[in-house]
């Protein structure tokens, strides 16, 4: 494809490289919205990134957050949301590298946000084969910060986290942040005045064509970071099969076209809230009647 | 494509879609889940779950409903949703349904039309004593297999003739016949189905198996 | 007696020997490596324990073993008393190993596709999709033979260590965008082993059959 015209999807800062994936002085071609982008590593923290192919290449600006490097395209993004726990000294930060996903954005962000899934598809880990239902919850636009959130959300968990030490009732607190980021806050086992933060931030390469990074901000004091990226990306890589199998790829926004039920109350927020921003990217077109 | 949208076209071998699954099947483009319950027909339908999108091939039977692998909602044998896992006190309303194709088994093939199904699957003659022989997939369209099936040598004393725009038999005498379906997938890949009826018929498989792989390398060189 | 496994979950090389080790009831200690991001096996460290810098690694009573397929055969050897899983016999012997050695060889290239895909590796991905294809359709040949024949393993009336050896790359295919439609063989062989008793499932293979 051609680089989206869409004014909506390029006013996003989007991730493009994950710290550490470049040497100092190398650098690493990939791909926005169907812009071809270099992404230069210049110093310990500094990036550059430029167009390149097509018209006269331009410098993007650059931010390095959570674990990643993001850029845009856009004259004038929205800012990239504030996470505190990334700031908090005694947790776990990292992120998984970046998993390719082929795919539209929003199927790996209603993924993300789903409960109802946990125990077909991580059964015995997140969720149990005996334990389907989902409780109500809540959905709210928190027009401050022009944010989804999913709040009083409860699922009875076999396994919620590397360092949980047997089944629990966890609460999950959901926040979509961006069309391409969501993260979730879920109780920790061993402390439960305290929430892991787990994000998904995504690049979108083309309209089907992702990769997904997961910045982590963990409680864990007994876990190797070879543990906790080795159950982040095993749960991943259960969802990416779904995610690469479900028709169409694009995301359709009319209400009939896939029929959802109570348990899906944030994909229904979600989407509301992606037909309001009149987003085109990656959204299924209407079929000419 | 060759094959109109209301004609009836073979897709699979009976026997292989095996009791309690749901298999993967491309017909001119559309992707079809094609399953069977612990007992009973060969179902055809669209795959794609109303709910999500996610494909129904990847499903699970249990009993005689096709359950989605994504949230595990089932679907009974008129495709009306029975259960939603997530809500287990909920009667699932009555728009939820899976979207059905005409299925129907005859001469050791499953059947189906992404038309309306009024017509049936060509009548070829009694429908007993066939059993499938194999299936082939050709990296070649449709067209270009059934030229190259319809001048195949299948061996001294072999006589073939075109019963109908997509269908071939195969005679070697009176004890042994076989058919070969061609089934468009795409514009560039294609599928063949074949069975085989008369006395030699059991004894004979595995080398008409055989022989059918030789024409796929045909079809592939052509 | 101790066994221990250096391992990465998403690795299909891994999962072979975790299904063996599974199918054989036998206790072991897992050591994570982190493979991606970390490349944690081409460290110093776990170079000494691979020079090639290569997962899984065995360590079974003092013995350590690479290669996923050395290592089915040394479970199978050692630790299976009814044979079943590494047939002795001349009849069977040979062919177990021929598609043990295939596994090895030819099928990795639905590995390359699912490492291209899933974890950005820099390869010739057509090139690895029309060689697992390829792969794909010697062994659904071989199973249309077999169920000519009356038989839905690989090789025998049993389950072998062929069919471990055999089984995560191909189920794994959509992983590296490779559907099953062109091999129904294939899909019945997997429905059949993924019912087998104290089958255990991993990432990107659901868990129902």
């Amino acid at each position: 494809m051609t680089v989206t015209t869409d004014p909506v999807a390029l006013n996003e800062w989007v991730p493009c490289a994950w710290h550490g994936q470049i040497a100092i002085g190398a650098a690493l071609d990939t791909m926005i919205f169907g812009q071809d982008i270099r992404v230069e590593r210049t110093g310990d923290q500094d990036y550059r990134v430029t167009t390149f192919g097509g018209d006269s290449p331009r410098e993007l600006p650059v931010q390095t957050r959570y674990t990643c490097v993001f850029t845009t395209l856009g004259d004038d993004p929205r800012a990239l949301p504030e996470i505190p726990e990334f700031d908090e000294a005694d947790r776990r930060i990292t992120g998984c590298g970046r998993v390719g996903v082929n795919t539209s954005p929003y199927r790996i962000v209603e993924n993300f946000l789903d409960m109802a899934h946990f125990s077909f598809i991580h059964t015995d880990i997140l969720g149990a084969a005996d334990q389907t239902e989902v409780l109500s919850y809540r959905t709210e636009h928190r027009k401050d910060v022009d944010e989804i959130w999913a709040i009083d959300c409860t699922f009875y968990q076999p396994a919620a986290s590397k360092a949980a030490a047997g089944g629990q009732l966890t609460k999950y607190l959901y926040r979509v942040m961006s069309p391409f980021s969501v993260m979730l806050y879920k109780n920790v086992a061993t402390d439960p005045s305290r929430n892991d933060a787990i994000c998904v931030f995504i690049q979108p390469r083309r309209e089907t064509e992702c990769l997904a990074y997961m910045p982590m901000a963990i409680v864990d004091e007994q876990s190797t970071i070879a543990d906790i990226i080795d159950f982040q990306q095993s749960i991943f890589l259960q969802d990416r099969v779904i995610l690469e199998n479900q028709r169409p790829a694009l995301l359709p926004l009319d209400p009939t076209y896939e029929l959802p039920t109570r348990a899906d109350a944030s994909s229904i927020a979600y989407r509301r809230w992606l037909k309001a921003m009149n987003i085109r990217f990656g959204i299924l077109e209407k079929q000419a009647a | 494509m060759s094959v109109a949208q209301g004609r009836w076209t073979g897709v699979a071998l009976d026997h292989q879609i095996q009791p309690a699954s749901s298999n993967p099947v491309v017909l001119n483009g559309q992707a079809l889940a094609v399953w069977r319950g612990e007992d009973g027909p060969v179902r055809v339908w669209e795959d794609r779950c109303p709910h999500r999108g996610m494909r129904l091939s990847f499903g699970f039977v249990r009993g005689n409903t096709l359950r989605c692998i994504y949230h595990g909602w089932a679907y009974g044998a008129d495709g009306q949703c029975a259960e939603i896992p997530a809500h287990p006190a909920l009667a699932p309303p009555k728009t939820i349904c899976a979207n059905s194709y005409p299925a129907e088994t005859r001469y050791g093939i499953v059947w189906t039309t992404l038309g309306d199904g009024a017509s049936g699957p060509p009548d070829l003659g009694p429908d007993e004593g066939w059993e499938g022989v194999r299936s082939l997939f050709v990296a070649a369209s449709a067209e270009a297999a059934l030229t190259a099936l319809a001048r195949f040598d299948f061996g001294a004393g072999a006589t073939t003739r075109m019963l109908a725009g997509d269908i071939v038999e195969v005679s070697f005498g009176p004890e042994l016949r076989m058919l070969v379906v061609v089934q468009a997938m795409d514009d560039e890949r294609a599928a063949l189905h074949a069975a085989a009826k008369g006395a030699r018929a059991t004894e004979e498989r595995a080398a008409l198996a055989k022989r059918l792989e030789r024409l796929r390398a045909d079809i592939e060189q052509a | 007696m101790t066994i221990r496994l250096y391992d990465y979950s998403l690795s299909g090389s891994c999962y072979k020997v975790r299904l063996m080790l599974g199918f054989l009831g036998l206790d072991y200690d897992r050591v994570q490596i982190d493979f991606y991001p970390g490349r944690q096996h081409r460290s110093p460290e776990f170079m000494e324990i691979n020079p090639l810098g290569q997962l899984p690694v065995l360590e079974d009573d003092g013995l350590r073993l690479r290669d996923a397929q050395a290592i089915l055969c040394h479970l199978a050897n050692k630790h299976d008393d009814s044979g079943q899983w590494l047939p002795r016999d001349q009849a069977r012997f040979g062919p177990v190993m021929m598609w043990v050695m295939f596994a090895g060889g030819e099928l990795m290239a639905a590995s390359a596709a699912r490492l291209h895909d899933a974890l950005g590796y820099d390869l010739d991905i057509e090139a690895a999709r029309a060689k697992a294809r390829a792969a794909f359709r010697v062994l659904d040949d071989h199973l249309t033979g077999r169920e000519i024949d009356g038989g839905k393993w690989i090789v025998g009336d049993t389950p072998t260590i062929a069919d471990v050896a055999c089984f995560p790359y191909v189920a794994l295919a959509g992983d590296g965008g490779l559907g099953h439609e062109e091999y129904p063989a294939l899909r019945n062989w997997m429905r059949d082993f993924r019912r087998l008793p104290r089958f255990h499932a991993m990432s990107g293979i659901p868990e129902f059959v």
